[in-house]
């Protein structure tokens, strides 16, 4: 692959890649992808989702952030170069591998054994699906109250609780687990990281129902589920720790897809809905105030895309900001809410016919209404914007702690 | 961008800090003194090295011009550095014009720009801009009339630039100097105390050919004097939003601080949510207009042509985002911050009026816009 490797990309080289990307995305890219997968069976989505991991894997797209050692190699220069043009040519996402290649890689990577690392990281690129196995019922915000226990015995753990929230859960092979491993260590320091194999005995999936209609969150149940204790990733009772340190390393380079993909197709189809004559002939776009709040959008979504391309630099040169993560998660979610919101608006009565959206599309699909409320799965999952902000003001400004209830 | 020239602005952004903190205090109001920035080079960074200045770019007076917002300094900075000498070096090579330019960069004068100053400044592509004097040959000399507003730093200026058009329509810039005949200049007093403006008339005023001078022709690289007039005003928006960033990073930097110390029900104020989810945006809009700042500065450095878009969405972002940050910073400081001695007052005045100057935010998001519809 062009560039594929390089530590240091020259603009020459970056621009070939561009047209390789390009060339590949124009050969690739199934037409008509977003009808065909409208209102589709879970099956197909799977199968879709599946069928086109391996294409964007055996040109070298699929995981360009890993280490070339694992099959990545790409530079942030060259990661920036792919996920535009897939963003510009409008590319189905992954959406069934999101948490394969990133989260669980990404925790492999940073804290896996060698072993654990040989056993999975192959395994992904073959399809393995992982699933986030974090949240509970009564730990949202509060993700460290979490009360699923694993209880050492001999060597396993045996592990009794609740998930909620797991994206995805119905379709994993594997589950990257928090639960806590010492039930009188102070909160934090008593939890432990597992990687569950979602086939042991006493897995119980069940899906809930979201705010769009869709069911890919589900509830976990874990009812003595044995764990061997070489799953166990990270050192025992040092899972909130591991969790903190390769959750927020993953973040840059999927907000960067994230943004390309809004400043493409996402402000396109808003011109569009802006331009297209209302039931009386007129055009939105014609309003003055309208052309002021779609260049305030515009300029947004420039300037969330540069803040994205930023932290994937900075995350390369190892100069990332405490609280940059925070940043951009918190900017996107609020604009792509702000994006959606005028969406709705513009588009009118018309909108809200459109009552499925497409599969495997990125958090636009062009199906205003459906993804003005899909965009609370961005503000809300991940830390709330409001633990954003905490995190912004006490990491990123230094301003002082609140007082916490019960230590 | 190379390291070399990331330690180069970092160098340069210690000094400027260094030396505009430092600078007196005059009531709520900080000046420096004219000699400590002559001494500085900074008025002659764009001035090409031929003529005894830095040969430097904009990318380097944006870092100035930044701090100065930071400090919140009084000077005549954006007269003779960024207007000034942007003019002087959009036109063609007089000897006249590379007389002004070396004795600026030394600091020997100070230079006002008659031009728009308003929205006029941010109209979009393909609507002409009205320069505001009008120019007519007559009797082998030149006829001037015209008047310009909130001219900034006429009223201390020793050499005055005014934009005016000639009977072809083409733009010309007359340089004449203060107290020519049929020339008045008046100060304009602002609210905010850290800016000087001034009107500029003229009214049979008579200039020789000499001190008329014109933009290169229209060639293959350069628009002629049309795009040399969009270029000169893009500077100064671009030059207001680095001033309305540094602001915002000091009044941000200031209420963290402020609410870091602040004590009240037994606990620093920047504890309760309410104060730090505040700061907390107040963070995000600084590192998005830094991004869009950094754009627009690295576009017009080098002459880009998509400069005048890039421009427009950081002078209306940051503009606007600077006045809520300075609003914000009068909020959290309590009452503290709404008496005059905290000199919150002073960063909110210079926001609101950056703000306006060089078109407001929605007149550059008209600009931006004209290339949906």
């Amino acid at each position: 692959m062009g560039g594929v490797g390089a530590m240091t990309s020259s603009v020459a080289d970056l621009d070939d890649l561009r047209a390789t990307v390009r060339a590949w995305c124009r050969a690739n890219i199934p037409a008509g992808w977003r009808a065909a997968q409208t209102g589709v069976p879970d099956e197909q989505y799977v199968a879709f989702q599946q069928e086109w991991f391996q294409q964007l894997r055996s040109a070298g797209y699929a995981v360009p952030h890993w280490p070339a050692e694992w099959g990545g190699g790409m530079s942030a220069a060259e990661q920036i170069v792919l996920y535009q043009e897939l963003a510009a040519h409008d590319a189905p996402r992954l959406v069934l591998a999101f948490v394969s290649i990133h989260h669980a890689a990404s925790t492999l990577l940073a804290a896996g054994t060698d072993e654990q690392r040989k056993r999975h990281l192959p395994a992904i690129l073959d399809g393995e699906i992982w699933v986030q196995g974090f949240s509970e019922p009564e730990a949202g915000s509060d993700l460290a109250s979490l009360r699923t226990t694993a209880r050492a015995e001999g060597e396993s753990f045996v592990v009794n609780g609740q998930k909620l929230w797991a994206s995805g859960a119905r379709y994993a092979d594997w589950c990257l687990l928090l639960a806590r491993t010492d039930p009188d260590a102070p909160k934090r320091r008593g939890i432990s990281y597992f990687l569950m194999d979602m086939r042991t005995p006493g897995i119980d999936v069940r899906p809930i129902r979201n705010a769009v209609g869709e069911s890919h969150f589900c509830e976990i149940f874990l009812n003595d589920v044995v764990i061997p204790a070489a799953n166990l990733i990270g050192p025992r009772d040092a899972g909130w720790r591991v969790a903190q340190e390769t959750l927020g390393a993953e973040r840059g380079m999927t907000m960067l897809e994230l943004a390309e993909r809004l400043g493409n197709a996402g402000f396109r189809w808003l011109v569009e809905a802006c331009s297209r004559p209302g039931p009386g002939g007129t055009r939105p776009i014609d309003d003055a105030l309208v052309q002021d709040r779609l260049a305030a959008l515009e300029t947004e979504i420039v300037g969330l895309q540069a803040l994205c391309r930023g932290l994937v630099e900075r995350h390369d040169a190892g100069t990332v900001g405490p609280a940059e993560a925070s940043i951009v998660k918190l900017y996107y979610s609020e604009l792509l809410q702000r994006v959606m919101d005028f969406g709705v608006e513009i588009a009118g009565l018309a909108a809200h016919t459109q009552l499925t959206k497409a599969q495997s599309s990125g958090w636009e699909s062009g199906a205003w209404v459906l993804d003005f409320i899909g965009s609370w799965e961005w503000t809300i999952p991940g830390g709330t914007s409001e633990i954003q902000r905490t995190i912004i003001g006490e990491r990123g400004l230094g301003l002082p702690r609140e007082p916490v209830a019960g230590g | 961008m190379s390291t070399d020239f990331t330690e180069a602005h970092d160098e340069l952004r210690t000094v400027a800090r260094d030396l505009l903190g430092k600078a007196p205090v005059r009531g709520s109001v900080v000046g420096v003194d004219w000699p400590s920035f002559a001494e500085s080079g900074w008025l002659g960074l764009e001035v090409p090295e031929e003529l005894d200045g830095a040969g430097a770019t904009f990318a380097e007076v944006a870092v100035i011009l930044r701090e100065m917002g930071r400090a919140a300094t009084l000077s005549p900075y954006l007269g003779t550095a960024v207007l000034g000498v942007g003019t002087l070096r959009a036109l063609r090579a007089y000897a006249g014009r590379d007389e002004l330019l070396r004795a600026a960069a030394a600091g020997l004068v100070r230079i006002a720009v008659a031009l728009p100053t308003g929205d006029a400044a941010a109209a979009p592509a393909g609507e002409p801009i009205a320069p505001p004097y009008r120019v007519a040959p007559s009797a082998g000399a030149y006829h001037l009339s015209g008047r310009a507003d909130f001219v900034p730093d006429a009223v201390d200026a020793d050499q005055l630039l005014l934009l005016a058009a000639d009977p072809g329509g083409e733009p010309v810039v007359v340089a004449v100097e203060p107290g020519h005949p049929g020339l008045a200049v008046a100060g304009q007093p602002v609210l905010d105390a850290t800016r000087r403006f001034g009107t500029v008339t003229a009214d049979g005023l008579v200039v020789d050919e000499g001190a008329v001078w014109r933009f290169p022709p229209a060639t293959e690289t350069g628009a002629g004097g049309a795009a040399g007039v969009r270029r000169l005003l893009d500077r100064g928006a671009l030059a207001v939003a680095c001033d309305s960033l540094g602001g915002a990073e000091a009044m941000l930097g200031r209420t963290v601080a402020y609410a870091g110390a602040r004590q009240q029900f037994g606990r620093p104020i920047g504890s309760f949510q309410a104060v730090k989810h505040a700061c907390a945006d107040m963070a995000v809009q600084v590192a998005v207009g830094q991004e869009l700042l950094e754009a627009a500065v690295t576009a017009v450095a080098a002459a880009d042509p998509g400069a005048g878009v890039a421009v427009s969405r950081a002078k209306s972002y940051v503009c606007a985002a600077a006045v809520e940050i300075a609003g914000q910073a009068m909020q959290l400081h309590g009452g503290i911050g709404y008496a005059w001695e905290s000199g919150v007052h002073v960063y909110l005045k210079r926001a609101a009026l950056g703000r306006s100057l060089f078109g407001a935010p929605s007149a550059h998001r008209a600009r931006i816009a004209a290339r949906f519809v």
